[in-house]
């Protein structure tokens, strides 16, 4: 058994050694098909995350059409606390509200003077819970709300929260198609590749079949060949993804509007980093053996 | 060890390769196949190593009946037969040794095994001393010599050879006879196509002549 392990190892490490120009062209095929399979992985992974840390910013601010009595802020505050998604709520009295927008002003706070305490409405800032930082959520939120208070206007980037939330959709579903294809073709072109590098061996297999070779005993190498041929795939479009992550996408990214300061991009994880490599392996196997069964013939 | 009862051979339309064909051949005879080209020769052969299945009839290899046989079941089939043809069809890329030892690796064959067993097959056609060497530096003669010992190392039990003479001069094909005489007189059965009339002239034995698929000839020889 050890032995045909051995002669199996042998027979591949040689095959490659022997066809080094095809077997190049099979591993960077399959480095760039990976490659770009995770490169938009990351990007899709990124967006979403980016998006993820905008919605925890997320208020619902409710301004007040009339003033309410000392008394009833303490009853809406609680009936508002009761709310399911609400975690904390605070009044800001027309007073607080200007001491605030004077306080954003800083220097030019004296434009103010002269104006009168009741422009600003008073208002209750909600914040929600995590499960709520969402168009659903806060919507439902919004009806209970507007039950219990006259709201003259409420402000939560609505129509934003929209916008982005299409656009995450829209981007995760160009993710799923153009990684499908991306996988797809890839697939294809390894196992085009590895067509190739059998039909250039083709008397090899046919002097197999002819003294007596069975069908385990003829593919298990090139099968072999094809998983090596992954596994250098993988560790190089890791490699190569590592360099880029750090030298070009980071540094771009950083660098774009998108970006709060506080966000760090997301690399894989080291699970999905042996997912990657082992994907490498699955699609070298799996060109092989998609080839192996037009070139060998019994 | 080989019977053919009735073996017809079509490669679709009406014109058949071989027709209604029934012979026997018995353990170690050596029988010459001879005829025209396109006569059917290389479709017996094939058939025989189960390359081609036949259209209709039966055929029988040390009483096994090849006629229908799973694609699973072949390659042990050809471990008992051994082939030469006339391009020789060796690895080009791979040494000597390496060409004859294919076959017992492809067998599963233990390492120690088949570096003695190759080492023996190359001693018998005489070329022991080119282990290292890779075919194409090599002349025909031992080229072919090195196919013959790829097919005798796994002492199959039916040798089949198409034309092998048929890229090599007259002294060197006589040299190859004496290997395919050799490997007769060790039991193996030997089943030669060939067109080259002077082999029997000078081994005679018995020989087999196809015409258009037909058999039109069963001769024994006059003296062996």
């Amino acid at each position: 058994m050890l032995d045909k392990i051995r002669y199996f190892i042998l027979r591949a490490l040689r095959n490659m050694r022997q066809w080094p120009f095809l077997c190049s062209a099979s591993i960077l095929t399959m480095a760039i098909a990976l490659a770009t399979v995770a490169t938009f992985f990351l990007v899709v992974v990124n967006i979403e995350q980016l998006a993820l840390r905008w919605t925890q910013e997320i208020q619902v601010v409710a301004y007040l059409q009339k003033t309410p009595s000392r008394n009833n802020i303490t009853l809406f505050t609680k009936q508002l606390n009761s709310i399911p998604g609400v975690e904390s709520v605070t009044y800001i009295s027309q007073n607080d509200a200007m001491k605030r927008f004077k306080k954003h002003l800083g220097e030019d706070a004296s434009l103010l003077e002269g104006v009168s305490r009741d422009l600003l409405p008073a208002s209750f800032e909600l914040e929600l819970s995590a499960a709520f930082r969402n168009q659903q959520g806060i919507s439902t939120v919004i009806e209970r709300l507007e039950n219990i208070i006259e709201v003259d206007d409420l402000r939560y980037g609505q129509k934003w929260l929209e916008r982005f939330n299409n656009f995450v959709q829209m981007l995760r579903f160009i993710g799923v198609v153009l990684g499908g294809f991306f996988l797809f073709a890839a697939l294809f072109i390894v196992s085009n590749t590895i067509k190739l590098t059998l039909y250039a061996r083709r008397d090899e297999l046919e002097i197999m079949a002819l003294v007596g070779a069975t069908m385990r005993f003829i593919k298990i190498p090139f099968m072999l060949e094809g998983a090596i041929q992954g596994l250098l795939g993988g560790l190089l479009s890791l490699g190569f993804l590592t360099l880029s992550f750090v030298f070009v996408i980071s540094r771009s990214l950083n660098s774009f509007w998108l970006t709060p300061s506080s966000f760090d991009l997301l690399f894989l994880t080291l699970n999905q980093q042996i997912i990657l490599v082992l994907s490498g392996v699955v699609l070298g196997v799996l060109g092989s053996l998609s080839s192996l069964r037009r070139f060998v013939r019994i | 060890m080989i019977q053919l009862y009735n073996v017809t051979k079509k490669y679709g339309g009406d014109s058949a390769a071989v027709r209604d064909l029934t012979l026997q051949i018995t353990k170690g005879e050596f029988v010459y196949l001879t005829g025209a080209s396109g006569a059917g020769k290389t479709t017996l052969l094939r058939m025989l190593y189960s390359a081609e299945k036949p259209t209709r009839g039966q055929i029988l290899i040390n009483r096994q009946n090849i006629s229908r046989i799973r694609s699973c079941q072949v390659p042990y089939l050809r471990r008992k037969i051994g082939v030469v043809f006339q391009d020789f069809k060796l690895l080009q890329s791979r040494t000597v040794y390496e060409n004859v030892a294919f076959a017992l690796e492809a067998q599963g064959k233990k390492r120690f095994e088949v570096s003695k067993k190759v080492y023996q097959a190359l001693k018998e056609v005489g070329l022991e001393h080119r282990l290292q060497r890779k075919p194409l530096e090599l002349s025909g003669g031992e080229q072919q010599r090195i196919a013959i010992a790829r097919a005798l190392v796994v002492d199959p039990l039916i040798l089949l050879a198409d034309e092998p003479s048929g890229n090599l001069d007259q002294d060197v094909t006589f040299e190859i006879m004496d290997l395919f005489k050799q490997a007769n007189a060790r039991g193996t059965t030997v089943l030669l196509a060939t067109h080259n009339h002077s082999l029997n002239e000078r081994f005679p034995r018995r020989v087999l002549t196809l015409d258009q698929g037909k058999l039109i000839g069963d001769q024994q020889p006059l003296h062996v």
